[in-house]
């Protein structure tokens, strides 16, 4: 359990966030610049928030009221750089051994030879970091990390500095990481995709605070806001009133679709009629059809861009409003249907994928 | 005659060991000091450690006899132990290392400066104390830096002759260096003996270069391509 609360002043930013984690995976999600690598260094205690509360199962590493602070030293916190910070004068071997000097060397020389196993490294542990490819540093970085059995790691933007290839096989690897380190994960990252795959929670930051901290699917179901979906890829964003609710479905009208919306939520507690609401849908939720009915809407294909398995396409709802608006779709090629530019037809928005977003 | 004329050498090799022991230690207490150090007074604090390199040497060398003189504070204060300092031998060491101690300061304090915090703070977060963080990370990859910054205060204090000249002296046998002895040499005529010791200075000097060129080639993880498996 790691509970975490945190209040930072700097000239033109403040981070003020507060979640726990409780033997899981964490992704922080943010832009850059949104104090998630402040928050780590925070709980590694390599700064100090100007207030803050920081519990560690049992132990207390902050509290700025009882003028608790421990050291880096003492807090048990693992800590991968995104750099990986490996020390460039040791071997892979003395890296990992770092910090456990103070075992008896037997005892170092089992350990570090069964991280280097479990790493799938084993042949490398003479080598120097500078000789090693970033996907190999960053095993040892981990590798490195673990080795003192620390109750909570933390990962800096872990796989910014690899390519796409080495990105995905170390991806499936931190899954796999859990099966011999039985603590929490932290890990920050920029990559909605990414932190998704990995992490059982989300916390979405935005410029210093936490917008939105929940389970992953609850994130992408039913951001708490704009910022929130904006951020997580929910690039159909459209105002609307509520007009009618019944049981667990919900109708909105959308001006900008030129129609009532029908939404099925799994709960619709602080929602009423004439309430003002955002709508969201990612653009893969949403098909096209020839036949109108409930949830289509008549629209025009703008502009279609080919990607390696999707189309995105852009249409603009047949409605007098102007300026046009524009729905963002994407199409999984192997499925989609022939969609020229100019092409006349509906988008149709499943209502168990539609988001309301209360304002 | 044999030993007369060596004896600047031996002189010397004795004051420059000393000095480079004294600024080594010192130079680099320094520098990992201020390398960190964001107060307000790093600039003052900075200035006064380059201060010999500035001025002139014998204008160091008078404001040493000036602080070791009878009746300068440090002067006074060794004078509780029936101790001269000036026109003895410490004092062609305390001359050397200070006018070496700027170099050192200052080439270290780099190499310290491009060390990645995050090195650091990698071992502070693996429990290692700050003092065996700085022998066992931050020195070790500041290593070059520290090695060339040894080297260039083993080099300035060879040839220390200003303030050596003002606080020590020439006295033959005890405080004559061999700058001192060669300039005095060839005031004398003696210009066989000034040659000697000209050519002793080139074969150290050239040795020390040697050697950082040796060590350089050894290092294991300063060379890239090392890759033998």
């Amino acid at each position: 359990m790691l509970e975490v609360s945190l209040k930072k002043s700097l000239p033109g930013f403040n981070l003020e966030v507060a979640f726990s984690v409780n033997q899981e995976i964490l992704a922080i999600l943010g832009p850059s610049g949104s104090g998630k690598t402040m928050t780590l260094q925070c709980i590694a205690g390599l700064i100090k928030p100007d207030e803050g509360f920081i519990k560690l199962n049992d132990k207390v590493l902050l509290d700025s009221a009882g003028h608790i602070n421990l050291l880096p030293q003492t807090r048990q916190v693992g800590f991968v750089f995104q750099n990986y910070a490996l020390f460039p004068h040791l071997t892979v071997k003395d890296n990992i051994a770092y910090g456990i000097s103070h075992l008896p060397k037997e005892e170092i020389k089992i350990k570090v030879s069964e991280l280097l196993e479990k790493m799938h490294i084993s042949n490398l542990g003479h080598r120097y970091p500078r000789q090693l490819s970033s996907g190999q540093q960053q095993r040892v970085a981990l590798a490195r990390a673990i080795a003192p059995e620390p109750e909570v790691l933390l990962l800096d933007e872990p796989f910014s500095a690899l390519d796409s290839q080495v990105k995905e096989r170390l991806e499936l690897e931190l899954l796999t990481l859990q099966n011999f380190y039985k603590g929490n994960i932290l890990f920050v990252t920029h990559n909605l995709a990414e932190g998704y795959k990995l992490a059982s929670k989300i916390a979405v930051y935005d410029s210093g605070r936490i917008v939105q901290c929940d389970f992953k699917n609850r994130v992408i179901a039913s951001p708490s806001n704009r910022t929130v979906a904006r951020l997580t890829g929910v690039r159909n964003l459209m105002r609307g009133s509520i007009t009618e609710i019944k049981d667990l479905s919900v109708r909105v009208l959308v001006p900008e679709l030129g129609g009532t919306l029908k939404v099925t939520m799994d709960n619709t507690a602080g929602l009423a009629p004439e309430q003002n609401v955002t709508i969201g849908i990612r653009p893969e939720f949403i098909h096209i059809t020839d036949h109108p009915g409930d949830n289509a809407f008549p629209c025009t294909a703008d502009r279609i861009v080919e990607g390696i398995s999707i189309l995105e396409c852009f249409f603009h709802v047949n409605t007098e409003i102007t300026p046009r608006h524009w729905v963002e779709v994407s199409l999984p090629k192997l499925h989609a249907p022939h969609v020229p530019e100019g092409h006349k037809c509906y988008v149709y928005l499943p209502p168990e994928h539609v988001a309301v977003i209360r304002e | 005659m044999t030993e007369s004329y060596l004896a600047p050498l031996w002189i010397s090799l004795r004051t420059v060991l000393a000095a480079t022991v004294f600024t080594f230690f010192l130079g680099i207490a320094a520098a990992r000091w201020m390398a960190r150090y964001s107060g307000r007074l790093k600039s003052l604090i900075d200035g006064v450690f380059i201060l010999p390199l500035v001025l002139p040497p014998t204008v160091v060398g008078l404001g040493l006899l000036l602080l070791f003189g009878k009746h300068g504070p440090l002067g006074h204060f060794f004078s509780l132990f029936d101790t001269t300092i000036v026109f003895s031998w410490p004092a062609t060491v305390i001359s050397a290392a200070v006018m070496a101690f700027p170099l050192m300061y200052m080439t270290a304090r780099g190499g310290f400066e491009q060390v990645d915090v995050n090195f650091e703070n990698a071992a502070r977060t693996l429990g290692a104390s700050e003092w065996r963080i700085f022998w066992t990370v931050t020195l070790p990859i500041a290593r070059p830096a520290v090695i060339a910054a040894t080297i260039l205060a083993f080099a300035r204090s060879l040839g220390e002759f200003g303030a050596t000249l003002m606080l020590a002296g020439n006295i033959p046998g005890k405080t004559a260096t061999i700058p001192i002895a060669i300039y005095f040499d060839i005031q004398a005529g003696h210009m066989d003996q000034a040659l000697i010791l000209v050519m002793i200075v080139l074969v150290i000097s050239f040795a020390s270069l040697g050697g950082l060129a040796y060590w350089k080639l050894r290092m294991p993880h300063t060379t890239s391509a090392a890759l033998n498996e």
